[in-house]
């Protein structure tokens, strides 16, 4: 029992970082109609941008302040400069141009930081022994800040005239600019908020998952996948979407292979688009959100 | 209209994943070291010695791969600033195999076919080492491979290795669990070509010992979770455990596994000699036991050592060079490349001849140990070369009771 237990709570933590980054393809997904797979790389940033800090002598938490509205100025900037240029932008052209953006950052902090993985120091508190199972204060911090930080994009999303409006422009691009709301604005908003969800993500991840050039790549299909199971446009679904991955993974390595662990996520991407492309909660012709 | 974004979207991310998969293609700092040459040439008529090298020093190989690339790389400097190798300039053509399979075959092909070389190095894993093992025989090339595993040696008759074989490491484990009575283990290993068959060896080498394997735990080397592999090692309630794997996989499982509170001591393999594993496993890393080359411990080395020497002056040059301290990996990468450079300074590069001088190393003190290579063993190390070390408070320290 206890296995189960440590199993489906390492899993939650994990699920939990994967959660963010759905948070961040949903949060552009449901503005424009485009697939950032950059946002992997966001995490990735972040996390070695912070123990390159750290290293060099800034405080922890003071390192996790600064990292993170960095993070979101690259995001922001990366729309300005290649998505905002393109005048008909399809799912398809987004993907190949975020493939594009994915690889030349992956190739950017290859160069910056090497290629070894590295972590950053776990945040403060004490690791607790509960039950039988073993929980880091970290994973507690994952947890927590997922939880704050979802909640906020959702309430940001769903209960704000900003937020409203972002949405609006997914759904009718031409209504929403004649009622006087920008689709410029609102796309950096998207991208400012997807930033700033895959880089809480990276700083928070860092310290047991560690950070590398290329690990951005495995998070955010992961995210991806998660965001999936909510059609792209749900951003609740998305966050449990995240943590059911995660726990689905840690119990297929706990009691069937430790090899399938990755295979979960594919599995999942493949039984979703078959069964059900539109999402797990959405009629086929249902509205978004 | 999002339905088909939808089932775009999962097109093309496969598409990347497969892309991602089996070759990235961005250019890693290779470096065509040629060193400058000027004016060291003097047998004008003669064409410089080209070696080729293939290192793991992207992906999950980085922490092997970089050390040995910036190893290689300041001899070879050294070599050319001292006249080249028997008035013969050093080409060195180092290429990066992604750590992967088909990178190291693709690697070896073109160096051998497009470049001629005439010595391979590398791989620095056992995986893309025994990619690489068909290609130079093919070739009839000699090939000096960084990594561990005995199968890229085995009844070869062209290729070499340099790393303590995986077998040797695990007798010199065995003796220090049968000294202190362990009978039942239990092991993590690598998922990928260097934990292949090391169960099996521990079951079979153990057996005289009257030492079992109650459960065998795969983690792939770039794994980032490891509460599953950690639990199942703890509901096995084993006397010891073997923790086989490079970092960061190896210093995430020994986080993982005094996370979970378990209390048998553990072991680890010869994966794990540099810095980069302190660094990453941190306070979790206390205590444990692993089985390296000297250089770990050089400080603590007595003087009449017969690697004393080669070891500190190769710290030295090292630190000099690069600021660090040099890995027991970038030691693997000194002892093939010297082995290498000695057997062409003595017979020149005749494929035939040089495959022969390497044969007859006997007695040469490297970085990983004494090198006495026969027909018979193309390892040259025996369990001699290896050291049980312990950690305390972050730096390595000879275990008590070991010589």
């Amino acid at each position: 029992m206890s296995d189960l237990l440590q199993l489906v709570f390492s899993g939650l933590a994990q699920g939990a970082v994967y959660g963010l980054v759905a948070l961040g393809f949903v949060a552009i997904f449901s503005v424009r109609e485009m697939v950032n797979l950059a946002q992997g790389e966001y995490a990735a940033l972040a996390g070695l941008s912070a123990i390159t800090a750290v290293a060099s002598g800034v405080p922890l938490l003071l390192a996790v302040l600064l990292v993170v509205p960095l993070v979101v100025l690259v995001s922001v900037l990366l729309e300005r400069l290649f998505i905002a240029p393109v005048k008909h932008m399809t799912p398809l052209v987004s993907i190949i141009l975020t493939l594009g953006i994915s690889t030349a950052l992956k190739a950017v902090m290859l160069l910056a930081w090497g290629p070894q993985a590295r972590g950053l120091p776990a945040f403060p508190g004490r690791d607790l022994f509960v039950g039988g199972i073993s929980i880091r204060s970290q994973e507690l911090w994952i947890l927590g800040v997922a939880a704050v930080v979802g909640a906020a994009v959702v309430w940001f999303y769903e209960h704000t005239l900003y937020g409203k409006a972002l949405r609006a422009c997914a759904e009718q691009p031409v209504a929403a600019r004649l009622v006087g709301i920008s689709p410029r604005t609102a796309t950096m908003v998207a991208f400012a908020i997807a930033g700033f969800v895959g880089a809480v993500a990276g700083v928070v991840g860092s310290p047991i998952y560690f950070s590398s050039w290329e690990y951005g790549l495995t998070l955010g299909l992961k995210g991806f996948v998660a965001a999936t199971l909510g059609g792209l446009v749900s951003l609740r679904v998305a966050m449990f979407g995240g943590l059911i991955l995660g726990v689905l993974e840690n119990l297929v390595a706990g009691y069937v292979d430790t090899g399938f662990r990755d295979a979960v996520a594919f599995l999942v991407l493949v039984l979703v688009l078959v069964v059900r492309p539109q999402g797990l909660v959405l009629k086929a012709s249902g509205v978004r959100v | 209209m999002r339905r088909g974004a939808l089932a775009a979207a999962a097109v093309v991310t496969g598409l990347s994943l497969a892309l991602a998969g089996c070759a990235e293609e961005e250019p890693t700092p290779g470096a065509q070291d040629t060193g400058d040459g000027s004016g060291q040439t003097t047998g004008g008529e003669q064409d410089p010695v080209k070696m080729g090298v293939v290192l793991d020093i992207t992906g999950a190989g980085a922490s092997l791969g970089v050390p040995e690339r910036n190893t290689i790389e300041m001899l070879a400097e050294q070599v050319n600033a001292d006249g080249g190798i028997g008035g013969r300039e050093l080409e060195v053509l180092i290429e990066d195999n992604q750590s992967t399979e088909d990178g190291a075959a693709r690697a070896a092909s073109k160096l051998i076919q497009s470049e001629e070389v005439d010595i391979l190095l590398g791989a620095s894993r056992t995986g893309p080492s025994l990619a690489m093992r068909p290609i130079a025989e093919q070739a009839q090339i000699p090939m000096i491979s960084l990594a561990a595993n005995q199968a890229i040696i085995d009844g070869s008759e062209w290729v070499f290795k340099t790393a303590q074989n995986d077998h040797v490491v695990i007798e010199r484990i065995i003796d220090d669990m049968a000294a202190k009575g362990y009978q039942r283990i239990a092991i993590a290993r690598d998922a990928s070509g260097f934990g292949e068959g090391v169960a099996e060896a521990f079951a079979e080498i153990g057996a005289d010992e009257g030492i079992e394997v109650v459960t065998t735990e795969k983690f792939a080397p770039d794994a980032t979770d490891f509460t599953a592999q950690m639990v199942n090692i703890r509901d096995a309630d084993a006397d010891a455990v073997v923790i086989w794997g490079i970092p960061p996989a190896a210093s995430l499982a020994q986080v993982a596994y005094r996370q979970l509170g378990i209390e048998a001591p553990v072991y680890q393999s010869h994966g794990i000699g540099n810095q980069v594993f302190l660094d990453t496993a941190g306070d979790a890393a206390d205590g444990l036991l692993a089985p390296l080359g000297r250089m770990v411990v050089a400080d603590q080395l007595p003087q009449d050592d017969p690697q004393k020497e080669v070891v500190t002056q190769f710290i030295e040059d090292y630190e000099a060079a690069y600021g660090e301290t040099p890995s027991t990996f970038a030691g693997h990468a000194y002892d093939g490349f010297m082995i290498a450079v000695n057997a062409i300074e003595e017979v020149g590069t005749d494929p035939n001849d040089l495959r022969d001088a390497i044969e007859n190393v006997t007695d040469w003190p490297g970085v990983s140990g004494v090198f006495t290579m026969t027909p018979e063993d193309h390892s040259g190390l025996t369990k001699e070369a290896l050291v049980l070390v312990t950690v305390e408070d972050g730096a390595w320290q000879i275990a008590d009771g070991a010589e």
